[in-house]
């Protein structure tokens, strides 16, 4: 018997696909993360935990930015700054992300649960 | 025993042996796998549940020679005695090894069944390994560690069975070729 036939094959592409999967599915980097850490210019940094949903309106430099958590996620749903970087950085789940808005001076960082990254950046 | 036999398609699958015959047969496989489970255990890990599983060849390669019930002895026989031996009976290591077993002989049985004619030893052992590996871990994550850092070691430890899968398989695949060429006093 040889020790590969074609069936054999199948199923370790199969079993690959399976196994590829599974990274995909369970496999995500550091750990869901807790809490939105956010700042902005002239105030102490406030905590907004993720597990309830939220939208709140942070004051900075230029206006105010608009924060939302949805689900475990967080994300600048609107900023008066000129490139909203800040609202294209999209949610942020994993402990150590980070979205800001410099020229509003604003700045969202999730944390809590395992961290892979010191920062992550765009 | 082995005129008749090799004009089958081609799995090489035989009748088991009766009576006695049969018991011997699976005792003897049994206390191969038993040996080769506790020299793995004397192994160190480089990830806590990684093993090669080489006594899945074992299973293989009987499951190839006298289909799923003598393998499913054999294996059986190789975790309750090969827990006796190593000291974990009914502690969570055996619970694991035990649903792990159950479960490859579930998709031994499986895939036989489904693809027997196709299948060569290394297709059923990749299957038994990711079975195995993959009800080891919803075992532990259900019944010992509640936590989902659990489920993240996943795809590691299923990445881990798939290779060790295919190298068991390949040896399964050799030792049967052997079995099948060898003289008639091999085989018994």
């Amino acid at each position: 018997m040889k020790p590969l036939r074609p069936a054999d094959l199948v199923v370790i592409v199969a079993a690959a696909l399976l196994v590829g999967a599974s990274w995909a599915a369970l496999w995500s980097g550091g750990g869901p993360a807790e809490y939105a850490e956010i700042s902005a210019p002239g105030t102490v940094p406030q905590r907004l935990a993720l597990s309830s949903d939220a939208v709140v309106e942070i004051a900075g430099r230029l206006g105010a930015s608009v924060i939302e958590v949805r689900a475990g996620r967080v994300r600048f749903n609107e900023s008066p700054c000129v490139g909203r970087q800040c609202v294209h950085a999209g949610w942020l789940s994993r402990s150590g992300q980070v979205a800001a808005c410099l020229p509003n001076g604003v700045v969202v960082e999730v944390g809590g649960g395992r961290r892979e990254f010191d920062a992550v950046s765009f | 025993m082995a005129a008749g036999a090799s004009s089958m398609p081609s799995v090489s699958e035989r009748a088991p042996p009766a009576g006695p015959q049969r018991d011997r047969l699976i005792a003897g496989f049994a206390a191969l796998a038993i040996a080769i489970h506790i020299l793995e255990a004397a192994l160190p890990s480089p990830l806590p549940g990684v093993k090669p599983g080489l006594a899945n060849v074992i299973t293989v390669v009987v499951l190839l020679r006298w289909g799923w019930g003598v393998a499913a002895w054999v294996a059986g026989l190789r975790v309750l005695a090969g827990s006796l031996l190593v000291g974990t009976f009914l502690s969570p290591t055996f619970i694991l090894s035990a649903s792990g077993a159950a479960a490859a002989l579930l998709a031994l049985w499986l895939a036989q069944r489904l693809g027997g004619r196709w299948l060569g030893a290394t297709g059923y052992s990749v299957c038994a390994a990711l079975a195995h590996m993959g009800t080891q871990v919803l075992v532990a994550w259900q019944l010992f560690i509640p936590h989902p850092a659990i489920l993240k070691l996943a795809p590691f430890l299923l990445t881990a069975a798939l290779v060790f899968g295919i190298v068991s398989g390949v040896i399964a695949a050799v030792v049967v070729d052997k079995l099948e060429a060898g003289p008639e006093a091999a085989r018994a």
